[in-house]
């Protein structure tokens, strides 16, 4: 985890000292270098959620992992969450979706992340921010003591946000992008 | 012997563990092609509709050979309808061979006018449950863009507004003014359709009676149940992009209804939408 930190900051570094004296206009090469950044941060997010579902993960621990998680977000994002029973979407705060996600009633919880994703364009937002979407597929397998399993597929579109910011490092401002995750919406999929 | 029963114990549990995850895996490796094949995201529609994603899924660039390939877009495009509609074969093949003409195809193009979103929301209206439809646009802002909401459809708000236009319909008789308007009592009270005394051009603004019912709080907003999509573009024809999470290949967002339209027919068509 403090690797991928690492080399997330070298990358926006690197992309920030590129990005310097041009335009808004974000290039096929640095969108290329943005979507992996922020592929990292979805992966991040993947780890923590399986760990928070994990029943061998202790309470303290998936604590932790969810203030990790919620690191990830920008303020108030939320989880828009509808199965295939019903079209209504429900909405829950980042850590509300994560302490309900720990307290499922299962005495076994398997989540898997298939390897496939999306990452769409990037938009730019009237405050001149860029916004854009992730998709990546969960496989979910919940058992209990009696042998009752539920499995479940979800796709999980996740807004990301990037924003280029200053830094100062030995005295010399840096500009870098930085990828903020958002609202994900979180749909039971028929496979 | 303790210590080899929990190490026998161990192993058969490790060994169960890894049965169960093998299996969720196996399901998981079959079901790969589906959700590749899944049109996944709107934006993924646009860039296989235009021919800027291969066959693999890589984004495709101006600078790559492939980039917006006749070839390309003719092996995607069938599969961007949905198989189960009833659009005929010939009207597709038509409208595949004028967006893939070798000297004037055609693309999409997310930021201009011509295609906008239809969604389907449930809200509370005065203490009821009700559905009501956002139509809502792309607008340029600031220094990027922002969907906005274009109308709104919602009984409530039609059946309020039900002119009567005939001869015998209400009015208020044209020497009023010299009774500085004292009829307006009459006109007022106990009518319920006050539209009568408007003028024949009156169009109720929907967008503002729901700004105005929300703000009241007499609108509360629950739910968006469905999401789908009005194209008028490419220039000549009108299709209907929706979500199909099923099983099988033909899944995600597809073409579900596909017209060729003149001008005149897309003002109908269009109207037949909004439901004015």
């Amino acid at each position: 985890m403090k690797l991928n930190k690492l080399y997330t900051f070298i990358m926006l570094a690197v992309i920030g000292f590129a990005a310097q004296a041009q335009s808004d206009n974000i290039s096929p090469k640095r969108k290329q270098a943005i979507d992996s950044l922020a592929l990292e941060k979805v992966k991040d997010l993947s780890k923590y959620i399986s760990l928070i579902g994990d029943k061998k993960t202790p309470y303290s621990e998936a604590t932790r992992v969810m203030d990790r998680a919620e690191e990830l977000f920008a303020p108030d994002s939320e989880m828009g969450v509808s199965s295939l029973t019903s079209e209504e979407i429900n909405y829950y705060k980042v850590r509300d979706y994560f302490n309900r996600l720990m307290a499922l009633n299962y005495d076994k919880v398997t989540i898997k992340w298939y390897d496939i994703h999306y990452i769409s364009d990037l938009e730019q937002q009237p405050d001149g921010k860029f916004v854009g979407v992730i998709t990546i597929y969960q496989r979910f397998e919940g058992k209990s003591e009696d042998g009752l399993s539920y499995k479940d597929t979800t796709k999980k579109d996740i807004t990301i946000y990037v924003e280029k910011k200053q830094t100062q490092i030995a005295g010399r401002t840096i500009e870098f992008w930085d990828v903020l995750l958002g609202d994900i919406r979180v749909a039971e999929t028929t496979i | 012997m303790i210590r080899f029963s929990i190490l026998f114990l161990g192993l058969v549990a490790l060994q169960v563990s890894l049965l169960g995850q093998g299996n969720l895996l196996d399901d998981m490796a079959g079901h790969e092609d589906k959700l590749r094949a899944d049109t996944k995201q709107v934006n993924q529609f646009f860039r296989r509709f235009n021919g800027e994603e291969d066959r693999e899924g890589n984004r495709l660039y101006e600078d790559n050979r492939q980039y917006r390939s006749r070839k390309l877009r003719q092996g995607y495009l069938p599969y961007l309808f949905d198989l189960q509609s009833s659009i005929s074969s010939n009207l597709k093949k038509e409208f595949i061979d004028e967006m893939t003409d070798r000297k004037s195809p055609a693309f999409l193009n997310f930021h201009e006018n011509g295609w906008f979103a239809e969604v389907a929301t449930d809200f509370v209206y005065k203490g009821k449950k009700s559905r009501l439809i956002l139509f809502m646009e792309l607008q340029p802002q600031g220094q990027g863009y922002e969907w906005v909401i274009a109308d709104v459809l919602f009984d409530p708000f039609k059946k309020s507004f039900s002119k009567d236009t005939t001869s015998s319909k209400p009015f208020i008789h044209p020497m009023s003014h010299e009774l500085d308007f004292m009829n307006l009592r009459k006109a007022f009270q106990g009518n319920n359709n006050p539209e009568s005394y408007t003028k024949d051009s009156f169009e109720p603004d929907y967008v503002s009676l729901f700004l105005y019912e929300l703000k009241n709080t007499n609108l509360k907003f629950q739910t968006v149940t469905n999401v789908k999509f009005h194209f008028f573009s490419p220039e000549g024809w009108y299709f209907e992009l929706a979500k199909y999470n099923r099983p099988g290949m033909n899944s995600g967002w597809l073409i579900t209804n596909l017209v060729r339209v003149d001008a005149n027919q897309e003002k109908q068509l269009k109207a037949f939408i909004y439901d004015k």
